[in-house]
């Protein structure tokens, strides 16, 4: 189970990383920490003419508290959230997230940027960034933009990302300061990939609910109108209620056993995060 | 026979808990595994694998700059077929080439090798051949085997059966009558893989000096492999070494003749070149013989408080598109037919054991063999014969064994089992997992929502079967011995030479402790040569429970021997009678005075003119040791486990696991309890995790450990052992073997947990591995079906 | 096409010129002949080719060896002299936390990490920490005894900080 070839380019800058893989005819593709890309490569699934390190970049591997938000670089690891090493504004959901994906000797190379940027819909950063409302921020050949964590990704697999871009940074707002949050993850075995997740966020001063579940074949869903009700102070079994019919409303086709699992998961995190 | 055990243990003897004398290489990464091993001007090799389930091979394209390094059956065409035969009535045998030319059979049948000098090279080479198949519908699930029009796996066969055979003993039709309750079940084992962490692998290279061919194989049984592939490559046995290095994990799939072995050899003997093929993890899980896959159908016959008085039973099993070498592939069935009745005592019993031929890989021995699903099969009936008898299934259970009295005991299968206390084992189980303590907790119920259960299961193990059984099952190898060859060296150490081979199980320590019983020779100066046809007498390898009891009769009976030499020449050497003299800790004592064995093995070997007279120099016994029954010595054991499942997500967390066993005498406790302990981690798998599932075109659905699990740290919970220790009679010491037992029941118990667990809920699973997801699906189904 | 990198591999410097997609672990075990790291899945699952990139634990079988130009490699082979390292040795002997040995060195790579980086930890937490890390001989009950034994053993301070 060995790759097929490729070739190497160890970029230098963001500027080099892009001029690279912009190269329509090169089949290239970017390599952050390669947890998930070169499983991939060993099983020969994944067709690469150039692989793109971006290892060496320095300028993705710096997280800077901006205040209102944090920019997070990159290329930070898990491992650099599990073990606070970079500022936290989610109050402690992040570095929970990052101590509890895969295994340590994972989370070590993995990276943020690149979790994100493949979009497996059961990975846990996308779904994380996602309830956190933060952005990602792009950089291509055409020049930078953001866009927010919930439209980037489209569906399984598939992001926002135009050829030759790559994600430079994950922007997290800071959270308020009183905000619980929730977390709760259905999955085969330790570390392994959710079958289902969902993170709830209850700021009770300001009576504002956040709900999203992770794991759902596509972009996380967004639950509002659950998440309105729990505001609202709706009981345990109306709370359930509305999110089974907005979870049938979703477009998402999920068998009936998925549906239980995905509430099961939605009320666990809203119960956690202090709701219903 | 205590007092005798510790007439000169020292605390290293039969029965004491010495540390591993081989972890020392393991622990410093320098074991020795076949990916291990380079041999100059070596070549790597990826196997060309067929893509398809089943299909007529049409042709193979190899792009121009790799014809030299692809090559086909016709480049190997000396190699005979590997032709598994067993001798029952009817039984169609399978010719299983060491690469297929007419037709693929299942997914990763092997097609071709492709050769490079390194092994990502050689799979540039087979991803570029073009294969072109004329497809065939795929047999992929019993059910399309057996129906009348069904393709067939073997063309010239008349049905897709490898063999029906039946067992029947008793009046079924009086006890139908006399019955009060009858039960019947319906039941599924999945079929999953053996994964071990070292897959299979093999070098073969030509040994100019020695003229012999030298095959290194990942096996368990390098003896064995020798003779076969002599056999299929048309040469001599002196011609060919095998041997077996550090074998990383071996569990059954490694005790077949594969054809990648056939292959690898038979290549490097035409090109005249080291060839070296390393199992990858997807070839391991698609192609490697599979593990279970059995079907039952039951039905139990029973009176008012629970008696079972007969059993009817239908055993399906999806044995995939060969027979594998030398087991057949009806072993899986008739093992599970013949077992089927365990611990209790059942006068009448009817049985009809099935096996089919699908396009899926071959289905080969896996640890605790047929036992898994009969266990699995008898354990969960047990249960639904209490419920409708309105009792608990342990009292059920309990009176139903056969009594203690009874042994030695006559099945219905016509095993005899040789001795223990069934009840008395489930007893203890029941009492160490606090019964009446998990019932009033279930009667309180959690504070997190989650269903408690309790579940019990018995079986019993024949194991180290010798002549007589393997006789019966009409093998082309009758597994009924084991040879040492016990040698001292002039410096007064021993090396004990064996057939079995060591790949987890501690022999090499065990071994010792059996030469440290009857010579008094510390386990440190003994040393313990396996796996290497060209260095030990001929054996039969490491499977079914066996290495223990049979090489350790041996290595016994050999150093008794050899005891008794060591008696006269030290005995001459103190100037003493030889009834007085004694053995302890490396020397003869007589008294107070004393000589080393470093002093005997000098005057054996360098100094004849030392011996007493008549006495032949050197100090060497070889042995071969056959139990004194061949029938087997039967294991037992209960395992009880209480589960927690949550009925939001299907999941199922083991929050209790207690077994009590009894394998006779104990030569290594610690090691015993990690035995039993590793193979309930395995058969948690079978129960809970591991499946390779095939869609209807005959593709395995799970090809990586992304799709796969293997339980892991937090998956298997502490288990607490409980020994009894009933000696066989028919054994050296009492032994009986072991290593199987552990996978044998928790399938069983945890299913009966489980459903336990689901009372409440009117859900019942009769299928393994009851992942996740499909106990959730049954909860669903349930909540859908009650709604109005 | 081949790309060279200079790297230390258990304290020593080494030049060497690797194919792209060669793994680390490949280039370990067959051009420098440390075969202590094994591979059990390559696809970093198993756990059984783990070792220390730049001091932390990583899976050799999918870290590119080209990746690696400049960094500090450890292997099994490497920590032979360390004093936790042979206090873990000592402890899975007595544990009993090795049968096959296949496993053993991510076992002990991953085990020596966890008890640098960890204060006091209870066999539940060892269990979680060492998820990554595949056994199918032991079922992970002497693994977990073993590292809790060598965990219990380290100094006082050391199990009562992290690194």
């Amino acid at each position: 189970m060995k790759p097929a070839p490729f070739t190497y380019h160890r970029a230098t800058s963001v500027e080099d990383a892009i001029a690279q893989l912009s190269d329509p005819d090169a089949m290239a593709r970017p390599l952050a920490g390669g947890q998930s890309l070169v499983p991939m490569l060993n099983l020969r699934l994944a067709p690469v003419g150039r692989l793109v390190d971006l290892g060496r970049i320095d300028a993705l591997k710096h997280a800077e508290d901006q205040g209102a938000s944090i920019r997070y670089g990159a290329l930070l690891t898990h491992a650099a959230f599990e073990d606070h090493r970079v500022p936290d504004g989610s109050n402690g959901l992040m570095p929970y997230i990052g101590g509890q994906i895969a295994y340590r000797a994972v989370r070590t190379r993995g990276t943020i940027g690149g979790a994100i940027a493949l979009a497996d819909p059961a990975a846990d950063w996308l779904t994380t960034v996602v309830a956190l409302e933060g952005e990602i921020a792009i950089a291509g050949a055409k020049g930078r933009r953001t866009v927010a964590a919930a439209d980037f990704v489209i569906g399984p697999y598939m992001t926002a990302l135009d050829e030759g871009e790559i994600i430079e940074a994950i922007i997290v707002p800071r959270r308020p300061a009183g905000e619980r949050w929730g977390h709760y993850k259905a999955t085969r075995k330790t570390g392994e990939y959710a079958d289902s997740m969902a993170i709830a966020l209850n700021d009770a001063s300001s009576r504002k609910v956040r709900l999203v579940i992770g794991a759902t074949e596509g972009a996380p869903l967004v639950m509002v109108k659950t998440a309105a009700s729990c505001a609202q102070g709706a009981s345990r079994e109306q709370v359930a209620a509305v999110l089974h019919e907005e979870l049938a409303a979703s477009g998402r086709d999920f068998s009936p056993v998925k549906l239980h699992l995905h509430r099961t998961t939605a009320l666990r995190a809203l119960q956690q995060a202090g709701l219903s | 026979m205590g007092a005798e055990l510790s007439r000169h243990t020292e605390g290293q003897g039969v029965g004491a808990s010495v540390r591993r004398k081989e972890d020392r290489r393991y622990l410093n990464g320098e074991g020795e595994y076949v990916a291990d091993i380079q041999v100059p001007g070596m070549a790597e090799v990826a196997f060309l694998r067929s893509p398809v389930a089943h299909g007529k091979i049409k042709s193979i394209e190899v792009p121009e700059a790799y014809r030299d390094q692809v090559f086909f059956a016709a480049d190997i065409n000396f190699t005979k077929p590997i032709v598994a035969v067993s001798a029952a009535k009817g039984f169609k045998a399978s010719d299983y080439p060491a690469l297929t030319s007419d037709k693929a059979r299942f997914v990763g049948d092997l097609l071709a090798i492709c050769i490079a000098p390194t092994r990502a090279e050689a799979e540039d080479i087979a991803s570029a051949c073009v294969i072109d198949f004329e497809e065939l519908p795929a047999v992929w699930d019993i059910e399309v085997a057996r129906k009348p029009d069904a393709p067939r796996v073997h063309d010239h066969w008349a049905d897709n059966v490898y063999i029906e055979t039946r067992i029947q003993t008793g009046d079924l039709d009086a006890v139908r009558k006399a019955a009060a309750v009858t039960v019947r079940k319906s039941l599924r084992m999945g079929r999953h893989a053996g994964v071990s962490m070292e897959g299979r692998g093999v070098l073969a290279h030509y040994d100019r000096r020695l003229d012999e061919l030298v095959v290194h194989s990942s096996t368990q049984f390098p003896h064995v492999v020798r003779t076969i592939m002599a056999e299929c490559l048309g040469i001599s046995e002196s011609k060919l070494r095998v041997i077996a290095p550090d074998v990383g994990g071996g569990f059954g799939p490694k005790n077949n003749f594969h054809p990648e072995e056939l292959a690898i050899a038979a290549l490097s003997m035409k090109l005249n070149r080291p060839l070296r093929w390393v199992e990858d993890r997807r070839e391991h899980l698609v192609a490697s013989p599979h593990a279970r896959e059995h079907r039952y159908e039951l039905c139990a016959y029973a009176d008012a408080k629970g008696r079972i008085l007969g059993l009817e039973a239908e055993v399906v099993v999806d044995a995939g598109a060969y027979s594998v070498w030398p087991w057949t592939a009806s072993m899986e069935a008739g093992m599970s037919a013949g077992i089927m009745t365990g611990p209790y005592d059942i006068p009448v019993y009817h049985a009809r054991a099935i096996t089919v031929a699908t396009n899926k890989s071959p289905l080969g021995p896996y640890r605790g063999v047929g036992r898994s699903g009969a266990c699995f099969a008898i354990e969960t009936l047990v249960d639904a014969v209490a419920r409708a008898v309105n009792r608990e299934p342990a009292d059920v259970r309990i009176e139903n064994m056969v009594r203690p009295e009874a042994m030695p005991y006559q099945s219905a299968t016509h095993k005899l089992y040789d001795s223990g206390d069934y009840p008395e084992c489930a007893k203890r189980a029941r009492e160490a997992v606090d019964f009446a303590g998990v019932r009033a907790r279930q009667a309180r119920g959690e504070p997190d929502g989650r269903l408690i259960g309790l579940g019990m299961a018995s079986y019993t193990e024949q194991s180290a079967h010798g002549t007589a059984e393997w006789v019966a099952r009409g093998l082309p190898v009758v597994f009924g011995y084991e040879p040492a060859l016990a040698r001292f060296t002039p410096d007064g150490k021993l090396i004990l030479f064996v057939g079995i081979q060591n790949h987890g199980q501690g022999l090499e320590t065990t071994l010792a402790q059996v030469a440290n019983q009857e010579l008094g020779i510390p386990v440190a100066d003994v040393i313990v040569r396996h796996g290497d046809s060209s260095v030990s007498p001929y054996g039969m390898g490491t499977f079914a429970s066996r290495s223990m009891t049979m090489a350790g009769g041996a290595v016994s009976v050999a150093c008794a021997a050899l005891a008794e030499k060591i008696k006269r020449i030290g005995a001459h050497l103190l100037q003493a009678q030889v009834d007085a003299v004694t053995l302890a800790n490396g020397r003869v004592h007589v008294g107070d005075q004393s000589v080393s064995f470093v002093e005997v093995a000098q005057a054996a070997f360098l100094h004849p003119e030392r011996l007493p007279v008549g006495e032949d120099p050197a100090l060497e016994v070889n042995a071969v040791y056959q139990p004194g029954r061949s029938t087997g010595a039967f294991s037992y054991a209960t395992h009880a486990c209480v589960v927690a499942v949550d009925a939001g997500t299907g999941h199922v967390e083991i929050l209790d696991y207690v077994v009590c066993h009894d394998c006779g005498t104990m030569v290594n406790p610690m090691i015993v309890e990690a035995q039993v302990v590793g193979g309930v981690a395995q058969g948690l798998g079978t129960a809970l995790y591991e499946e390779i599932p095939y869609d209807e075109n005959g593709q395995p659905l799970a090809s990586t450990f992304l799709d796969y699990t293997i339980p892991g740290p937090t998956e298997v919970p502490d288990v607490r052992v409980l020994h009894m220790e009933t000696p066989s009679p028919h054994t050296r010491f009492g032994i009986k073997g072991m290593g199987e037992g552990g996978a044998i029941a928790p399938p069983a118990v945890v299913i009966n947990a489980i459903n336990d667990a689901l009372r409440p809920l009117k859900v019942e699973i009769g299928e393994t591995p009851a992942t996740a997801e499909r106990i959730l699906h049954e909860i669903v189904a349930a909540q859908e079906a009650r709604r109005p | 096409m081949k790309t060279t990198i200079s790297l230390s591999i258990n304290g020593k410097p080494r030049t060497v010129a690797v194919e792209p997609r060669m793994s680390l672990a490949d280039l370990l075990r067959e051009d420098l002949r440390l075969t202590a790291t094994h591979l059990g899945c390559e696809q970093g699952v198993c756990g059984a080719c783990t070792v220390l990139i730049d001091g932390e634990p990583a899976r050799a079988c999918i870290a590119l060896a080209v990746t690696l130009d400049g960094a500090e490699v450890r292997t099994l082979e490497g920590l032979a002299d360390d004093p936790l390292m042979s206090t873990l040795k000592a402890a899975f002997q007595d544990k009993h936390g090795l049968q096959c040995g296949f496993c053993t060195p991510g076992m002990l790579i991953s085990s020596w990490d966890l008890l640098k980086r960890k204060g006091a930890l209870s066999e539940a937490e060892i269990r979680v920490a060492m998820s990554g890390n595949l056994c199918r001989c032991t079922g992970y009950q002497g693994i977990v005894r073993s590292i809790k034994a060598a965990a219990d053993q380290r100094p006082a301070e050391a199990q009562g900080a992290a690194r």
